[in-house]
């Protein structure tokens, strides 16, 4: 009697374990990553050149870069940047970004520039990485939005 | 009951002490390196580093592992395409084969030769424009306990087409041990003697001997953000004892003609005091020129002055300016 109720109880929790796992699993697959929206004004608020960081030392009061809804972009002037002046984005992939692919609006050759959108102290920051000028060199701006 | 757990404890410091004596004992002989005084550009070189192994193993137990080994040389070099290391020992000699940028070692994270840079530095030398390159013996090696041998790891290496004088660095380790910082037994590295290279064209780069002014990094396009720096502590100069001291910069396009400059001592051309007598600025040329889409600076001439204009300083203490040449190669 005890064999079959210990049977009894391993088959029901059997069915609940699987059940729940495929809830878990229908969840995982039907539940979207949302869309990285960078959309916005954005400042920046560290800098670093070949890892040596540089924010203490540069005046980076108007270091931004605007990303409007509609798919374009504007660099401020003071801003070291690998394009200047405005032109269009797109990420590589809305859900997962790893790419900002940038072209100016007098050239239509993409750039990407590599990027990650990690949440610090609560707030999304856009962390892009590229070479200015030598491709010897890598800075890494970590963006703010305004 | 008493006594077997007694037993047992004695035992487990027993195995620790004997496990700690190995560890301390084992590992690596310290490293030392031959290096010729000087070479012409593009020639090939061959430096040879000296090691041996040590194995101090309890019982009967064996060490089996792969040789490391890497370099330090300036970036310009190329030495991941043209350096070859083999080496020679009683155990039998070997290539080594530089490590994957895909393969982490695990104590950093970082690839093994970002790791090695981290771990290491650029020594004695004071400017940086240099990478750190590891590589593998492709055999293990097996070592019974006192065992001991003496190896040499030989680095044939094209030399860049820039004059230069630097300190080289150089590192020998065991495959199977990573780079834990508080290792001293498996990895040896060591600097060597100032090594200078001749022959080439254009101005010297001297990582090794403290200078008035210098422009990091190395290697920059006017589109990079470049840090001059101004060395107070090097020469007694027109400068001295000042706390404010400003940059005086002219920028000439490829055809060598001035295109842009900054006399005025102002808060845009102040240096910024970073101690021990040592002022730097950072500047974007490209944005502190306000230069338009269709200039380009190829070269600049700069001076350190005081807040007047007045006293300046040049190249070498000399009224001669700095300069300074945006390039990649």
């Amino acid at each position: 009697m005890r064999i079959k109720q210990l049977l009894a109880l391993i088959a029901v929790s059997s069915f609940l374990v699987m059940s729940s796992c495929e809830d878990e699993i229908s969840k995982i697959s039907s539940g979207d990553e949302p869309i990285k929206e960078i959309a916005g004004k954005w400042h920046v608020v560290q800098l670093s050149r070949n890892g040596e960081e540089l924010s203490e030392r540069m005046d980076m009061t108007n270091f931004s870069i605007e990303f409007k809804p509609d798919g374009t972009y504007s660099v401020a002037e003071q801003l070291p940047f690998m394009l200047q002046g405005s032109g269009n984005y797109r990420l590589n992939d809305p859900q997962y970004p790893f790419s900002l692919l940038m072209s100016a609006q007098d050239d239509g050759q993409e750039l990407a520039v590599s990027m990650q959108y990690p949440v610090v102290k609560g707030e999304r920051q856009l962390s892009l990485s590229f070479s200015l000028g030598c491709s010897g060199n890598t800075y890494q701006y970590n963006f703010e939005r305004e | 009951m008493k006594k077997p757990i007694k037993t047992i404890s004695y035992l487990y410091f027993l195995a620790a002490l004997l496990l700690t004596i190995c560890l301390v004992q084992c590992g690596l002989k310290s490293l030392t390196v031959t290096v010729p005084p000087q070479g012409e550009v593009g020639q090939r070189v061959t430096f040879t580093m000296h090691s041996g192994a040590e194995p101090r193993i309890e019982g009967s137990g064996t060490y089996t592992t792969q040789l490391l080994a890497g370099i330090m040389v300036p970036k310009g070099w190329n030495a991941r395409e043209n350096a070859v290391l083999t080496f020679t020992s009683p155990k039998g000699n070997g290539t080594l084969r530089l490590i994957p940028d895909s393969e982490i070692e695990p104590v950093s994270g970082l690839n093994w030769h970002q790791a090695a840079k981290k771990m290491f530095g650029i020594g004695p030398n004071l400017v940086d424009d240099f990478e750190w390159i590891i590589y593998r013996s492709t055999q293990s090696y097996t070592f019974a306990n006192n065992e001991d041998i003496d190896f040499n790891v030989k680095v044939e290496c094209d030399l860049g087409e820039e004059n230069m004088l630097l300190r080289l660095g150089f590192y020998v380790g065991s495959a199977i041990e990573n780079l834990r910082p508080q290792d001293t037994d498996y990895k040896k590295f060591a600097f060597s003697n100032i090594f200078e290279v001749t022959g080439g064209q254009g101005d010297l780069i001297d990582f090794v001997n403290p200078q008035l002014g210098t422009v990091q990094p190395v290697k920059t396009l006017d589109n990079d953000i470049i840090t001059l720096n101004f060395n107070a502590g090097v020469a007694n100069t027109a400068l001295d004892n000042l706390d404010d001291v400003y940059l005086r910069v002219r920028a000439f396009d490829a055809n060598d003609q001035l295109i842009a400059e900054s006399s005025a001592p102002n808060e845009k051309t102040k240096l910024q005091g970073v101690g021990g007598k040592r002022f730097l600025i950072d500047i974007w040329p490209r944005g502190f020129f306000g230069l338009t889409a269709d200039m380009q600076i190829a070269r600049l001439e700069y001076f350190f002055t005081d807040q007047t204009g007045t006293k300046t300083v040049g190249y070498g203490n000399t009224d001669e300016p700095f300069r300074y040449t945006f390039r990649c190669d």
